[in-house]
């Protein structure tokens, strides 16, 4: 239970990116595996290569990834958006800089799977009769920590209400003065800071590898469970996204648990397409 | 106007609801064969929802609508379920449209535009095309489909604009173009969603002389939504005044210029619907 | 560089051209992405794979039978899922790809994760130019007549069309079957060359790099999914001494693409209309003078008033 909450966690972390930019740029961003693979090696890289402490590998992974994510946005998201260009154009460049990104990772570090050097002891910590590890809550809490102050940079600061406003509409909210180009600045950076995190927590609890990113389709399905485009959806949808897996591959068998996101989505589209709590539109003629 | 045709277009206290709010409350109002129908309104009155109410792009909270005496929608009641056609099926009985935001098809060339809509004249299967010989009915069909996308671009007078990218032409050849491809599908019905929006007086005068036109040479009924009061005026048999999604008034272009209620409610309202003053 | 080797690269190209075209008429004609091809085709090279290997079947109806039952399942995920708007389809094909693929490896019948070997040898040169030439002329023969350009327009505008008396629902239908038709025969002569199939020969970077193929060749033209085909085919073949970093050139070439030339290399074009371009480009610039003319009496008797 512990373990499930603890990947829906991560898997919350890298589905608020995903929703984020879906709520404003109506696209998703299929690139955010890349970003979360670099974050985690930038963590692992930080922490063993430099001997930097954990709390610094583990800013600077956030750092990495925010910068990374911006990067993306402005070389390539930007001249699209420039241009008009109708969104498969941006699903297909994103799908270009996740091959870019994860082919040069393959090609400069290479593809061999690496294990993070050991931060927390594997000694559980002991709650009366519960047992819980000691990552799984580290996980958990700053997972915790960085959706609510997403939340409220959202919900109480002005450029939240510039993302919140520009998720309804980019051109209204244009005409009333928000400066949209600042405002996706900001929600890549904010996405990618906490996909960077995500990485490296990922890589902590399991290990780090070119092909990290795939994960992301999960994260993917969690923001479509929820509702793309919101974010306490993408949080909830992140979470029982997790638990269900751990419950799947714990009573059922473990060859099923990725399986079983996709048929949650394939039957979460057919359902309700919109999530449990997604916005809807009708179209007008 | 030809009076007394029979019924072409009957809405039967049509009703849309959009969560709380009532877009279409209760309208009740029929057109008649040959007639060129009027329906006017302030800004939010309702009228391209009854258009879209007309087309099955929304379904119908209450009421009916029936289109040559045969039911296309009706709002569910009490021991009956909603009835609605599908657009697709709606404009194969006859009832063609054109958008108040021109909805070509943007990146295809004049003639395409016309040909796809030409569509319904041939009836040869999928697997028909496969072998491309003369005489098969496949392509007897497809040079019939060519000839009537071609004259309907000669009567629109675009014959000469056929391979311009249609987003390329200029506002008032789009409009047209735009109701060349609704008279393609041979309708009974068409309508047209403020068909002289950003045209020049001239321009307005001519569009107002080739409703008349096709109205006469296909046999049609058409209604019009419009904000130009000289076009409505000029051209409609009849005309059905909204607000707020009610019906105000209905009757001759005179009836309703003279209506008490009609002026008071475009005195009150403030948006640029009074063209007829200005003048 | 061996005649042995081309020939290779040259089957390649043809199996994975019939998958091309298939996503072709989805992507490029009715304007639909997926990214759950690479299901279809391992459903295809599966159920091929299985009718000659298991069931001892002839090859050429083992590969119909694969082209059908991707076609099969295609109408059904079709009739789920079609009446998505836009992205949400794109993301419940990503989803529908992804889990014929963990099925497939969960399958001991089909041999799990392992797959299926054993597979004879069929596919040659002589088969895949078969295939693709028959292919494109049926593609041809579809999208030049009502119902191709009725798919067209559903691309181009799906309310439009509706107004047009389209049934559009229906014409995505066909687009999705007989796209799924064509990448099950993909498949299937894949799974004839490769003689051992497996599940993660059917990974989502598959579906990616088949649209990409559409998108780069020039969306709604044939002729432009071919010479796609041939060069994004080709061109890795030529870099496999840069090893790994072949795919990050790739990556940045179609980054690359979308932002500067992204109506793909032949932009709707088919080869014929290269022809007639000239023609074409006299007409239209007659049109614009002609519509500015019209435009400067305009604004001129605007002015006198």
């Amino acid at each position: 239970m512990i373990n499930g909450l603890s990947l829906g966690s991560v898997y919350a972390l890298m589905a608020v990116g995903y929703s984020l930019v879906y709520s404003i740029m109506n696209f998703s961003n299929f690139a955010h595996g890349g970003v979360i693979m670099v974050g985690a090696y930038i963590g692992y890289f930080a922490m063993t290569a430099a001997n930097l402490p954990f709390w610094l590998a583990f800013v600077l992974c956030g750092v990495g990834a925010g910068l990374l994510a911006v990067l993306l946005e402005l070389l390539v998201y930007t001249p699209l958006r420039n241009r008009n260009a109708p969104f498969l154009y941006y699903i297909i460049s994103a799908m270009g800089a996740s091959i870019f990104l994860e082919n040069f990772v393959i090609a400069t570090i290479g593809p061999t799977y690496r294990t993070y050097p050991q931060v927390f002891s594997t000694e559980p910590f002991r709650l009366g009769a519960l047992s819980l590890s000691r990552i799984d809550l580290m996980i958990i809490a700053v997972a915790a920590v960085g959706l609510v102050a997403l939340v409220i940079i959202i919900d109480k600061t002005k450029i939240g209400l510039g993302i919140r406003a520009s998720s309804f509409s980019i051109k209204a909210s244009q005409l009333m003065g928000v400066n949209v180009n600042v405002t996706i600045f900001i929600v890549f950076l904010l996405g990618g800071i906490l996909a960077g995190f995500a990485g490296m927590l990922f890589g902590m609890k399991y290990t780090v590898y070119p092909t990290i990113g795939a994960i992301t389709t999960k994260s993917f399905v969690a923001a479509v469970f929820g509702g793309l485009g919101s974010l306490p959806g993408a949080i909830i949808g992140s979470v029982l996204l997790g638990v269900i897996e751990v419950l799947v591959s714990g009573y059922l068998s473990s060859n099923f648990r990725d399986l079983i996101a996709f048929v949650i989505l394939i039957g979460i589209l057919i359902v309700k397409p919109t999530g449990l709590m997604g916005k809807t539109s009708e179209d007008k003629a | 106007m030809k009076s007394g045709g029979k019924e072409v277009l009957k809405l039967e206290h049509a009703t849309k609801q959009f969560g709380g709010l009532t877009a279409v409350d209760d309208v009740t109002f029929t057109i008649r064969e040959g007639e060129i129908f009027g329906l006017i309104g302030p800004n939010g009155a309702g009228k391209t929802t009854i258009f879209n109410l007309i087309n099955g792009v929304y379904a119908l909270s209450g009421g009916k609508i029936l289109f040559d005496g045969k039911t296309i929608a009706e709002g569910a009641a009490e021991g009956r379920k909603a009835l609605q056609l599908k657009p697709f099926q709606i404009a194969q009985m006859g009832i063609t449209r054109t958008f108040q935001n021109i909805r070509l098809f943007k990146n295809l060339s004049v003639y395409d535009n016309v040909l796809i809509a030409c569509h319904r004249s041939a009836n040869y299967s999928l697997f028909e095309p496969l072998l491309r010989l003369k005489g098969t009915r496949f392509s007897k069909q497809e040079k019939a489909l060519k000839h009537k996308a071609e004259d309907l671009l000669d009567l629109m007078g675009l014959t000469f604009y056929r391979d311009v990218i249609s987003v390329n032409l200029p506002y008032g050849l789009q409009r047209k173009l735009e109701i060349a491809r609704a008279l393609a599908l041979d309708p009974k019905l068409l309508l047209l969603d403020e068909p002289a929006a950003g045209m020049n007086p001239e321009e307005t005068d001519s569009l107002m002389q080739m409703i008349r036109s096709i109205r006469d040479k296909f046999d049609l009924t058409v209604l019009i939504i419009e904000h130009h009061m000289d076009l409505i005026m000029g051209v409609c048999d009849r005309i059905h005044v909204l607000n707020f999604g009610k019906s105000l008034a209905e009757g001759t272009p005179s009836q309703v210029q003279s209506s008490p209620a009609v002026i008071e409610a475009y005195l009150g309202a403030q948006d640029g619907c009074v063209k007829e003053g200005e003048r | 560089m061996s005649w042995y080797y081309i020939e290779g690269i040259l089957i390649q190209c043809g199996y994975v051209l019939m998958v091309v075209l298939g996503l072709s008429l989805l992507t490029g004609f009715a304007g639909l992405f997926s990214f759950g091809h690479a299901g279809f085709m391992a459903i295809g090279a599966y159920m091929a794979a299985i009718g000659t290997a298991k069931w001892g079947l002839p090859f050429f109806p083992a590969l119909l039978m694969g082209g059908a039952a991707a076609g099969v399942v295609g109408a059904g995920l079709g009739s789920m899922t079609l009446n998505l708007k836009g992205d949400y389809f794109c993301i419940a094909t990503l989803g529908f790809g992804e889990a014929v693929r963990l099925i497939l490896e969960n399958w001991e019948y089909v041999g799990g994760a392992r797959g299926v070997s054993g597979i004879p040898w069929e596919t040659n040169l002589n088969s895949v130019l078969i295939a693709c030439v028959v292919g494109t002329l049926a593609l041809m023969a579809l999208i030049r007549s009502r119902h191709g350009r009725n798919i067209i327009a559903i691309r181009e505008d799906e309310l439009a069309a509706q107004m047009s008396g389209i049934n559009t629902f229906r014409y995505k239908m066909i687009a999705l079957i007989i796209s799924a038709v064509y990448a099950g025969i993909g498949g299937g002569l894949l799974a004839h060359y490769m003689t051992y199939i497996q599940p993660k020969m059917f990974q989502m970077v598959k579906s990616t790099e088949y649209t990409i193929i559409v998108i780069f060749g020039g969306m709604g033209s044939v002729t432009g999914s071919i010479i796609g085909t041939l060069i994004l085919t080709f061109l890795p073949e030529m870099l496999r001494s840069l090893d790994n970093w072949r795919l990050v050139i790739y990556g940045l070439a179609v980054i690359f693409i979308m932002v500067i030339r992204p109506r793909g290399l032949m932009g709707g074009m088919e080869l014929s209309d290269i022809f007639r371009l000239p023609a074409r480009r006299r007409a239209a610039r007659m049109a614009a003078e002609r519509i500015k003319s019209m435009e400067d009496a305009g604004a001129g008797k605007e002015a006198q008033r």
